[in-house]
């Protein structure tokens, strides 16, 4: 079973399978935009609309009322494709002359066109960064959406994270009036887009009677697509190209520290800790000899004035330390470094993993301190079962 | 078949003169025209047809009329217009010109050519 779209050439109505209805628009769409700029082009069509008209009739009967879509082949095959004489001379021009055709509209609409929208971030009611806010209004949806869409994609899989944090970098405020209009006012793209198809297209079936002009609207009709989805990259293109500029002068703002700091730093934090733990030792050596790892204060010198003394000289070794990982945050003097941060959570992490590596290490290689872990795993059940305990026993009442 | 396709060109060219040899015979429509071309080396097609008669048309060599059918729509009947005979006419002697020409070149005009000619 087809669906039949029913024709109107030159007056007289004709039924076609929907696939030759297609051939057949295709066939007088190419005829049409062949001939363009001939000043006989209506009337040419006209002619072979008339003839391909009579070959249908001739395949029509009493009992025989649609074209089927290999009739309308067959049709098009014998009609053969239209060829403009008046382009016969300059070999090769009529292709050339309509590619070449659309340029110049293509610039008067692009000059008459209201500024381009672009995608802002909205402070205006956001809830975060007025990412989803600037979305919504760029693509004129309702915010909500946006936002449930987004929480959609954080449950999926968190790339909605990774996105929105990654526009809220990019993507700027709309800060001055100019921008603000640029973000919500102008309608363009993707709604302007729908809009215009619409309208066009509703418009296009007002004149579907009217054969001539229908066809001309066609043809303007989709030019006009042509032209907007051209619009449509264009403003994409640049709005890529905007970002990638905005990316760039958000991380030259900040200083770039060597690479090798992303070691270093961490080794830093190793050694200062290393010193922390060495001077606790050296108090509590102090404290329960008497003497630093054995070797003895000069007698005078009170418990106190050996422990302060002691602190001194451990922060005076962890100086240097201290003041490499500074001119880490200060690297190329920008002030207070952006990737403090960041380089204290990629330190912590090294942290970690030192921890959890030396665990495992003495775990599996000393019998001491397995027996010693053990203990404290122990121990934490206790205090674990103590504080449940003391949680499921009633408080005694006041 | 190679020698067909060098060709297309030349019997592109010649269509015209040969749409108005048959015009001038009588008033024709666009079937008539097709019917008559169709058995010879100049086999055309709508598609092309009817572009070149709007472009005569357009230089006045031939005109139409409509003219009612036994069966569906009036039909147009071309003819020539006087502009039209004149260029039939001056396009003939051309014609001619040109065959005469292809006809003598290449004729053994003396002995020593006759070495020349690829057999």
């Amino acid at each position: 079973m087809n669906k039949v779209i029913i024709i109107n050439l030159n007056g007289i109505a004709y039924q076609l399978e929907e696939n030759g209805y297609e051939a057949l628009r295709g066939y007088l769409d190419a005829a049409a935009g062949r001939l363009e700029g001939n000043p006989d082009r209506d009337e040419i069509i006209a002619d072979i609309e008339q003839s391909i008209a009579d070959k249908f009739r001739a395949v029509l009967g009493a009992n025989k009322t649609v074209v089927v879509t290999q009739e309308v082949e067959d049709v098009i095959e014998e009609m053969g494709p239209v060829q403009d004489a008046s382009d016969a001379a300059p070999g090769g021009a009529p292709g050339g002359a309509a590619a070449q055709k659309p340029a110049p509209g293509a610039a008067a609409a692009a000059g008459e066109a209201p500024p381009p929208k672009r995608l802002y971030r909205i402070r205006e009611g956001a809830q975060l960064f007025g990412v989803c806010n600037g979305l919504a209004a760029y693509f004129n949806i309702d915010v909500t959406l946006i936002r449930i869409l987004f929480a959609c994609m954080v449950l999926a899989g968190g790339g909605g994270v990774v996105l929105y944090l990654a526009m809220a970098l990019v993507v700027p405020w709309a800060n001055t009036a100019a921008e603000k209009a640029a973000a919500t006012g102008s309608p363009s793209t993707a709604e302007e887009f729908i809009r215009r198809a619409k309208e066009g297209y509703y418009e296009g079936m007002k004149t579907f009677g009217d054969r001539r002009a229908f066809r001309e609207w066609k043809w303007k009709f989709k030019q006009e697509m042509r032209q907007r989805k051209r619009d449509f990259q264009n403003e994409m293109r640049q709005n890529a190209e905007q970002w990638r500029t905005n990316w760039h002068q958000h991380w030259s703002q900040w200083p770039h520290p060597h690479p090798g700091w992303w070691f270093a730093f961490p080794l830093l934090g190793l050694m200062s800790a290393a010193l922390t733990l060495l001077c606790l030792a050296s108090i509590a050596s102090l404290v329960l000899t008497g003497a630093v790892f054995g070797f003895f204060f000069p007698a005078g010198i009170h418990l106190w004035m050996g422990i302060l003394i002691l602190l001194v000289v451990f922060s005076l070794l962890k100086l240097p330390l201290k003041a490499i990982r500074y001119s880490c945050y200060c690297h190329g003097g920008y002030g207070p470094g952006y990737y403090r941060p960041v380089l204290h959570v990629w330190s912590s992490l090294v942290w970690v993993a030192f921890l959890v590596i030396l665990l495992w290490a003495l775990n599996s290689h000393s019998g001491h301190a397995h027996a010693a872990i053990e203990h404290v795993r122990a121990a934490a059940h206790h205090v674990v079962d103590a504080l449940r305990d003391w949680w499921n026993t009633p408080s005694p009442r006041p | 078949m190679i020698i067909n396709e060098k060709f297309t060109a030349i019997r592109k060219g010649l269509l015209e003169f040969l749409v108005l040899k048959i015009v001038a015979a009588d008033k024709v429509y666009v079937a008539d025209i097709l019917n008559q071309l169709s058995g010879t080396e100049f086999a055309t097609q709508e598609g092309t047809l009817y572009p070149l008669l709007s472009k005569m048309r357009r230089e006045e060599l031939v005109d139409y009329e409509w003219k009612e059918s036994e069966a569906g729509p009036p039909r147009k009947y071309y003819q020539l217009t006087a502009k039209g005979r004149e260029q039939l006419r001056e396009t003939e002697d051309y014609w001619q010109q040109i065959s005469a020409t292809v006809k003598s070149l290449g004729q053994p005009a003396g002995p020593q050519t006759e070495a020349n000619a690829p057999r």
